[in-house]
This record gives C-alpha cells, structure tokens and sequence, in this order.
C-alpha cells in the first residue's frame, strides 16, 4: 500500500539582488535634500490683479482716504503725521463710518517696501477692502 | 590544529526597517523641499501680518536693496527686464510674477517695476512677505 505523497515546500531562494547599492543611493539622496532643502514661510500681498481693471470707476457714495507716505517711512494724512496705533483707529473710524472708502497710498520712492507693507497691513487690519497704491509718474 | 573561521550569517540583522525610515525620510525632504531658484544677491522679504499663503509657480523677480535685479535667480539689467517678462508671458498666458523685494529697498525701485509688468499684460503679479505674528497674535 503505497503511502501519502510528501509534499515539501520549496526552499525560498537567497537574496537575488543586493541591497547595499540600493542603500548607498538612498543615503546620498537623503543627503542631498536635506542640505539643499530651504525652509523658507514665504506669505505674498496681491499687487496687480485682473479685476482690478473693472473696478476703476470709484463708487460715488463712498469716501476716499488718502495716505501719503513720506520718505521716511512716516504715514501721513490730512497734513498730519500717524503712528501705527493713530492711523489704525484713524481708518477704523473712517470705515466704520463708511465701509466702503476707498484708501489710497501716495509712497514717496524713497521710502522703503517694509514702510509701503506696514502701511497696507494696518489699513487691511482696520478693515479697508478698498486699497490702492498710486504713484506720480514723470511724464516729458 | 585547524582554526574553522566562524561563518557569519549575511543577514543577522534585518535592514528593511533602515530602509523604511531611509526612504520615508527621502520622501519627506523631497516634499517639503522647495526647489525655486534663490537671488545671487541678499533678499529678506519685507514683514506682513496680512498676507495670504503663495501659490507656487510663475517667475520670481528679485529686487536687491540698492535696486539690483534677478529674474528667477539670474541677474538681469533693468533694461532687459520688460522683453525677458514678455517672452515669458508668451509662453504662459497666465503668468504670475512674484516680486520679492529686499524689504529696505526703496519704492523707486520697485513701483515702477510693478507698473510696467502691469502694463505688458501681466494680470497677477504678487509681493512677497515674510508672515509676521500681530499684534493681537498669542
């Protein structure tokens, strides 16, 4: 009588294709993305726009405020020179009176682009939806 | 007397799981990594409190604190800039110009750069900034 077929499992085979090489590369890649890599928290503060061509006609009903941005970095408006904190309650004032002025910013070139930001940074934070740059062109 | 060497078995210790975290880690510096083309020149972005996250792609204009310009890492002179920008606005319709200007650079530097990319046709053209917490912030 004849037994039961012996069934054996197959021995796996050794590794086929090293790993080391695969390794090596992987390191050195690793290292290359981390030494090249840069970390930089880059925000941005649209300047041009496409609907901003549509938008030139200026709302009658609405007031317009304008800054003018010395040389040193000083906002002024009216003739008078604002600090940050005077300026922020100067526009809150102004559009919570009338939400929809429009606030423009007349730079000297020789202030600075941290100034001109500030500037639109504390009339963004007191609520101007309205802002424009402008600047005088010299024509011959 | 005959010294057997002592066979060392190849693959004592397992490496897939260094090979995990080696390829993880990879992967992670690939992600995270930003691969745009830097100024020759120092850039430090002017502070903002109110500026939104940038959206990545589109050229960079880089605008040192004396005026110098670099367009996508290359120096360039004020007077190729406007024929380099329309070249590439052929090429992309929509493009986005970022202007990342040193932030003691002076206005005359970079307003006049501002209109003329407007005035070529550029419809999206962005300042950058370094986000800064505000006042209010915790």
């Amino acid at each position: 009588m004849a037994g039961y077929p012996t069934l054996r499992r197959p021995r796996a085979q050794g590794q086929l294709i090293s790993l080391v090489p695969m390794i090596d590369v992987m390191l050195i890649l690793l290292v290359f993305f981390m030494v090249t890599s840069t970390y930089l928290d880059l925000d941005m503060i649209p300047a041009v726009r496409q609907r901003d061509a549509t938008s030139g006609a200026s709302d009658a009903t609405a007031g317009t405020v304008l800054i003018r941005l010395a040389s040193d970095g000083v906002p002024v408006v009216r003739g008078v020179a604002q600090t940050d904190g005077a300026l922020a309650a100067f526009l809150a004032a102004e559009l919570a009176e009338t939400p929809l002025t429009q606030v423009l910013i007349l730079p000297s070139g020789a202030a600075t682009t941290q100034s001109l930001i500030s500037v639109m940074d504390t009339a963004t934070r007191a609520g101007a939806t309205r802002l424009r740059v402008i600047r005088l062109e010299a024509r011959p | 007397m005959k010294l057997n060497r002592i066979r060392r078995n190849p693959h004592s210790e397992t490496i897939i799981a260094l090979i995990d975290v080696v390829f993880f880690l990879l992967v992670f510096f690939m992600l995270i990594g930003r691969m745009d083309a830097t100024a020759p020149f120092d850039v430090t972005p002017p502070l903002a409190v109110s500026g939104r996250d940038m959206p990545a792609g589109g050229a960079t204009l880089s605008i040192s604190r004396d005026g110098a310009l670099a367009l996508d890492g290359t120096e360039i002179a004020g007077s190729d800039l406007e024929a380099a920008l329309s070249r590439a606005l052929d090429r992309d319709a929509n493009l986005r110009l970022r202007i990342n200007a040193h932030k003691d650079a002076e206005l005359r530097h970079v307003l006049p750069l501002v209109g003329m990319a407007e005035a070529i046709g550029i419809a999206d053209v962005v300042l950058v900034v370094t986000p800064a917490a505000g006042p209010d912030a915790g």
